[in-house]
């Protein structure tokens, strides 16, 4: 950490992965509006166009010689895009797609300029260069249709000629804006106009006028090329910046048919919301961000928490003055301004909190990208289809959910998403779609991958335990298909799909599971065969503090996330029934599974005791009652890990320090609801009863 | 011996030359134990205990120290030994055991002892079982024994709840 070397590296490695991400989105933006056969904007090929720029900047910076190459290559690809010496098309933005893994991999590499990356990234750099340039055929040059001043003309860069080529080609039409700025306010005020054109017209260029201005002010001649007529240009710019004229044409010529270009056999296109403009979020983040070592927030947090306890102890002194009349006045002081304390402390604390948050965006770009590539292998049409990215959840789980997450998602377009051919012969659209939808749920953010293939096969994956050993056949048919489905979470059953040839997921669903598990979530299924898939994820919001509710079970005190807490009501012994082995009551209608946590953990002598209650728990789409003593209340916890020594006691979170020396286990519930409902004991309470 | 039996020892606490080791020791259930000074952090009065449920019998329960969470451990127990610890315990012993610090229940401090290699006894013939936690025997003057010598029981504080 503390080699200067090391730290510039790091800060190398921050910067070339934020370029890359940009990139890639930018890339999927463009993807996007090829497949769509929109428009393409040339804001964003300029966009790519600067994120390759700098990256190839810095790497020759800090010596990154195969980034540098690559970078290089493609800045000059490009630029051929940006000139119109070459348009964008499906080999194009494959060659673009492979960059981004491209960097990945070459930033990820302890040692990027080894020999062996050499060979890849050479033939790399030749499928670059195999996308040609190509020579316009055009009948005369569409410039000499409108009467520009030669003035104006001559002092054109190329990429301005360009632009005004291509915009008359494209049958826009060319308007002239005559315009004083404030000279102090130039650059502000042309952003500004850029921003309000952008809409409906393209600024090409804007050069100072002969005439007019003063010592304050200068005027300047806009270009503007835009589809939509004089009038309404005008409307649109409400007469802010004078009027808008158009450039008259000097002869009728029939304008040319844009170009079309083939359509390819696997695309996928993304659909952000509406309300998001992930353009400029990017440009900000840039400008206004820092980047934190999230290491450093964890302090911070333990700090706040310390703080708290300090708080803690200075009141106990107090209350211990209380009473005491010639302190009276002091007393009320200090408590004025304890108060005053704790409201800073929280306020610093959701700070730091609201630092530690990143939107969901961030992995589901990378998605975008699996969704891409898996389609392309298995020549699958995909559709991607993605809301709620601006969700925002702690950094460290970000982190953790883009492999889980990735899994689902290729699991989805390897076995969900059947063939064109087959999802024709079914009556299904040829193109599939997989759907990314995260939402807030309380304190929870929900995450659901859902995808319209072909479903799974409960009666398969049962047959599949049963015959690879991990279940017997008695109880395998006591299974709900809920349960059988469930199965599907099972290690040793799901690696296992050319075996078993199931047409249900692939890879590592117990892997996923465990991951969810251990970030505090909870990950549920459901499929119709036929209709699709959907696999439902819950997660924390944050894993660094969370909102607990205090109970006690045989005079012992305990904390339950609140997140998993849905209600609590008094527990009535005589409403309990057994069914099946299980405790349950009767709520709202509904058969509710009740566990005595007394019980469960073997503490004597608390039980029929009056006035308990039962806190109703609630993970994916499940229900639990836990069975408690009483109430306490409900706290802002900071979880601490239990030592290494108790890694192996299942159940619990960690441990929060309740102030005064006073230690709470939190309760791990995803834990306790898969140890009550999927766990060794609920698989034998079903071998009992068979 | 297979070689891949990690056996208790006290090497890295001894001093290179003489191989003497600072011996700290304490008094649990009747027996006493040395512990290598190098390894303690701390001597505790006992905070308030949490017990865990499900935890092995020789865990305690869990105690906060300074925001930390401190696992802590019944000697006797953890050593198979079928003595009754003192309740409460008078001090809580931090060792470090190289991954976490582990809080030890101990009924009192004895004193500091330096000891040389030729007062230590090996545990060879102490059972493979105890060999884990367990170097051997240390031998210490003392006045009130009989014989004119106490018995303590040394562990070796890396293998103390390490895997």
């Amino acid at each position: 950490m503390s080699d200067p070397r090391d730290n510039v590296q790091q800060e190398f490695l921050a910067e070339a992965q934020e370029l890359v991400e940009a990139l890639s989105r930018d890339l999927l933006l463009l993807d996007e509006a090829h497949h769509r056969k929109d428009r393409i904007d040339p804001a964003l090929i300029n966009e790519i166009f600067r994120s390759v720029h700098t990256l190839k900047g810095i790497a020759g910076m800090f010596g990154y010689k195969h980034v540098g190459a690559v970078a290089h290559a493609l800045e000059d690809l490009l630029d051929d895009l940006r000139l119109g010496r070459t348009s964008v098309g499906s080999q194009l933005l494959d060659v673009l797609f492979d960059s981004v893994e491209r960097f990945q991999r070459l930033l990820a590499l302890e040692d990027p300029e080894s020999p062996e990356e050499e060979a890849g990234v050479q033939a790399y750099l030749a499928a670059i260069r195999s996308i040609g340039t190509e020579t316009s055929e055009e009948e005369g040059d569409p410039l000499d249709k409108y009467a520009i001043e030669p003035a104006v003309l001559s002092v054109l860069t190329e990429y301005e000629e360009h632009r005004l080529r291509a915009c008359i080609r494209a049958g826009l039409r060319l308007y002239r804006l005559r315009a004083a700025f404030d000279l102090t306010a130039i650059d502000d005020s042309i952003e500004t106009l850029r921003d309000v054109a952008s809409n409906d017209a393209e600024i090409i260029t804007y050069l100072p006028s002969m005439e007019g201005g003063n010592d304050d002010t200068i005027e300047l001649v806009v270009l503007i090329a835009s589809p939509v007529p004089e009038e309404q240009l005008n409307a649109h710019f409400e007469g802010r910046y004078g009027t808008i004229e158009a450039i008259e044409e000097r002869t009728h010529l029939p304008t040319l048919p844009p170009r079309l270009t083939s359509i390819p056999s696997a695309a996928i296109r993304m659909e952000p919301q509406a309300e998001e403009d992930p353009g400029q979020a990017s440009l900000r983040s840039v400008a206004n961000s820092v980047r934190v070592d999230i290491r450093k927030l964890d302090h911070l947090m333990n700090v706040v928490g310390e703080l708290a306890l300090i708080r803690s102890a200075v009141n106990r002194i107090v209350d211990r003055f209380k009473g005491e009349s010639m302190h009276r006045r002091s007393l009320m002081d200090l408590d004025r301004i304890g108060r005053g304390f704790e409201r800073q402390l929280s306020e610093l604390r959701s700070g730091i909190l609201d630092v530690r948050m990143v939107p969901l965006g961030q992995v589901f770009d990378k998605l975008a990208r699996i969704v891409r590539q898996a389609a392309r292998e298995h020549d699958k049409q995909v559709r991607l289809v993605v809301t709620g990215a601006s969700t925002e959840i702690d950094k460290l789980i970000v982190e953790e959910l883009t492999d889980p997450l990735m899994h689902l998602v290729r699991n989805a377009i390897d076995h969900g998403i059947e063939s064109a051919e087959a999802r024709t012969q079914v009556a299904k659209s040829p193109e599939g779609t997989v759907a990314l939808n995260a939402y807030q749920k309380g304190s929870n953010v929900v995450i659901e991958v859902e995808d319209d293939g072909a479903g799974m096969n409960a009666h398969q994956l049962r047959e599949a335990a049963v015959s690879r050993g991990l279940l017997s056949a008695d109880v395998s048919h006591e299974l709900t298909r809920q349960e059988m489905l469930n199965l599907v979470f099972m290690p040793g059953l799901s690696t296992s799909s050319e075996i078993t040839g199931l047409s249900g997921r692939g890879v590592g669903m117990d892997v996923v599971k465990t991951n969810i598990l251990r970030m505090g979530g909870m990950i549920s299924i459901a499929s119709e065969q036929g209709t699709g898939t959907k696999i439902t994820v819950t997660l924390p919001i944050t894993l660094a503090i969370i909102r607990a509710l205090i109970v006690t079970v045989a005079s012992r005190t305990f904390a339950l996330p609140i997140t998993a807490v849905r209600e609590a009501i008094p527990y009535v012994p005589e409403d309990v029934r057994t069914i099946q082995g299980r405790e349950v009551i009767t709520l709202r209608g509904e058969t509710l599974a009740i566990c005595d946590l007394a019980r469960l953990f073997g503490f004597r002598g608390s039980t029929s005791k009056a006035g308990r209650f039962v806190v109703v728990g609630s993970m994916g789409n499940r229900e639990l009652g836990f069975v408690v003593d009483d109430l306490i209340g409900q706290e802002d916890v900071i979880i601490k890990a239990l030592g290494k020594s108790l890694a192996s006691v299942r159940g619990f979170a960690g441990a929060t320090d309740l102030g005064d020396q006073k230690v709470a286990l939190v309760l791990d519930a995803p834990t306790l609801f898969t140890e009550y409902f999927d766990g060794p004991d609920a698989l034998r309470s079903l071998e009992t009863r068979a | 011996m297979s070689p891949t039996v990690q056996r208790a020892t006290l090497a890295p606490h001894s001093d290179s030359e003489t191989g003497a080791v600072a011996v700290l020791a304490v008094l649990a259930g009747n027996e006493a134990y040395g512990f290598p000074l190098s390894a303690v952090r701390e001597i505790l009065m006992p905070p308030p205990l949490t017990e865990v449920p499900r935890a092995p019998g020789h865990i305690l329960g869990v105690v906060t120290v300074r925001g930390q969470i401190i696992t802590l451990v019944d000697l006797p127990k953890l050593l198979h030994l079928e003595v009754e610890q003192e309740d409460p315990y008078g001090r809580v012993l931090l060792i470090d055991n190289g991954e976490e610090l582990i809080g030890v229940a101990v009924d009192h401090v004895i004193q500091v002892y330096r000891m040389e290699p030729d007062q230590i006894e090996y545990a060879s013939a102490m059972g493979a079982e105890l060999s884990a936690f367990v170097v051997g025997v240390g031998r210490v003057p003392s006045a009130e024994s009989s014989d004119g010598e106490d018995m303590l029981i040394l562990i070796d504080p890396v293998s103390l709840l390490g895997e």
